[in-house]
């Protein structure tokens, strides 16, 4: 997963359902530096609520992703991220950075 | 030319290729009477066919899977109080330095609680901070919880003098059918299908913090350096811990994720966690309040129970007075009745 353009991630879910697996599986591909380049916010729900889980992304041109995990599962996430962030990487790339 | 060893025939082929003994053997005629394979197999011997601590396994016991497997089902069984925490990349120096502050906060404890006069053993040495394999901890969890086998093996030890040659001991069957140990078939069947509420936390990269013991007071120790909250699990100071305020410290324990517990067999989210982290002082705090919870019930008790006493006895003293009071007149009445 391409993180580098990342700003900022939101996440809120149930560890208890596994509805929240995809969310905190996407925890854990950020890179070991992620907490001091970009915001991460992380919301436990309590066991019993039913919630949906949410993962809430920001990236460096200052697009904003509202993602459903529960829909898109991880692979899906992943897609979603990279997606955008070889749009970002080109555009650098073609500016000489 | 032709081979000098000739194939064997057909028939000959299929008996070699058939597994089962057939049934219409060819016999010799024999004088002795000798005893037939299946005697010699499976007569029931003092001697046991393997040692004692290594029992037939279902699964292959050379592998690292079933060794963890037994590895995490005795400690399921052996701590009462386990934290369940999400690491997301820690690098091995995070790791150890915050291994190293929490157990030199929990010898602190320790120490307090000896000076205290509180000689439980040393719970704080005890506490150990594990990363997991989740499906074979998810696995370890289920035989614990739901796999109790009914009789243990009887306790005849074939290697013992005082075993009698003739004492019936346990017949395991080769393919471990009848075996109840946790790597055993019977482990495996009672427990594939089930399932656990603590199952789908156990997914992703996890680690385990691990009690010998229920204490809140380690709880809260544990849990303020692991995931502090501000006010309620405070973390240590600057000035009175600055080895806590290390970069690799810090930034470990904004990646490590607090996701819930398991307590004497009970499943807590993060709340009731850090409820049963504020208890005060400790357990022994908790049963204090409940002396004193059943002292109050027991004084009400006594008060209702005194009551009606006591109301009949300020009836009955009442009536006497009202008597005492009437007798003085009645005396006099009948005179006046008299006259």
């Amino acid at each position: 997963m391409i993180t580098t353009f990342l700003t900022e991630v939101r996440t809120s879910f149930n560890p208890f359902r596994t509805t929240g697996n995809a969310a905190r599986i996407f925890l854990s591909f950020l890179p070991p530096n992620a907490r001091q380049t970009m915001k991460v916010t992380t919301k436990l729900l309590p066991r019993v609520s039913k919630d949906p889980s949410i993962v809430e992304l920001k990236f460096k041109d200052g697009k904003e992703m509202k993602l459903d995990p529960e829909k898109l599962g991880i692979k899906g996430i992943i897609e979603e991220v990279d997606r955008h962030s070889r749009i970002l990487g080109r555009a650098e790339e073609l500016n000489g950075n | 030319m032709q081979p000098r060893i000739s194939p064997p025939s057909r028939a000959v082929a299929s008996i070699l290729r058939c597994k089962r003994p057939l049934k219409f053997r060819r016999q010799y005629a024999t004088i002795v009477p000798t005893a037939s394979h299946d005697q010699i197999t499976q007569s029931s011997s003092p001697i046991a066919r393997f040692p004692k601590n290594q029992p037939p396994s279902f699964k292959p016991p050379e592998f690292r899977k079933s060794q963890l497997l037994r590895q995490y089902a005795s400690l399921l069984r052996s701590t009462p109080l386990m934290l369940i925490f999400q690491h997301n990349n820690l690098k091995s120096n995070e790791w150890a330095a915050i291994r190293r502050e929490l157990n030199n906060a929990l010898r602190k404890v320790d120490k307090s609680r000896i000076a205290a006069g509180q000689t439980e053993g040393n719970i704080g040495e005890g506490v150990k901070i594990q990363i997991i394999q989740t499906n074979i901890f998810a696995s370890a969890l289920k035989i614990v919880e739901f796999y109790k086998p009914e009789s243990e093996s009887s306790a005849l030890d074939p290697t013992n003098p005082a075993t009698r040659s003739s004492a019936d001991l346990p017949h395991f069957k080769l393919d471990g059918s009848n075996l109840t140990h946790t790597l055993s078939v019977t482990a495996h069947e009672a427990t594939n299908k089930k399932k656990h509420p603590l199952v789908p936390l156990l997914c992703g990269p996890l680690a385990m913090l691990t009690f010998p013991s229920v204490s809140p007071q380690h709880l809260k120790t544990a849990l303020s350096i692991l995931s502090p909250v501000p006010k309620v699990f405070p973390a240590p100071t600057r000035k009175a811990n600055p080895g806590y305020h290390d970069l690799p410290v810090q930034l470990g324990i904004r990646k490590l994720l607090l996701l819930g517990a398991r307590v004497e067999g009970q499943v807590f989210d993060v709340d009731e966690t850090k409820w049963i982290g504020g208890i005060e002082g400790g357990l022994d705090g908790l049963r204090g309040q409940l002396v004193a919870m059943l002292q109050g019930i027991g004084g009400g008790l006594t008060n209702t129970l005194e009551s009606p006493g006591k109301s009949l006895y300020f009836t009955v003293e009442g009536r006497r007075m009202m008597l005492e009071d009437e007798g003085k007149p009645s005396e006099e009445a009948p005179v006046e009745t008299s006259s």
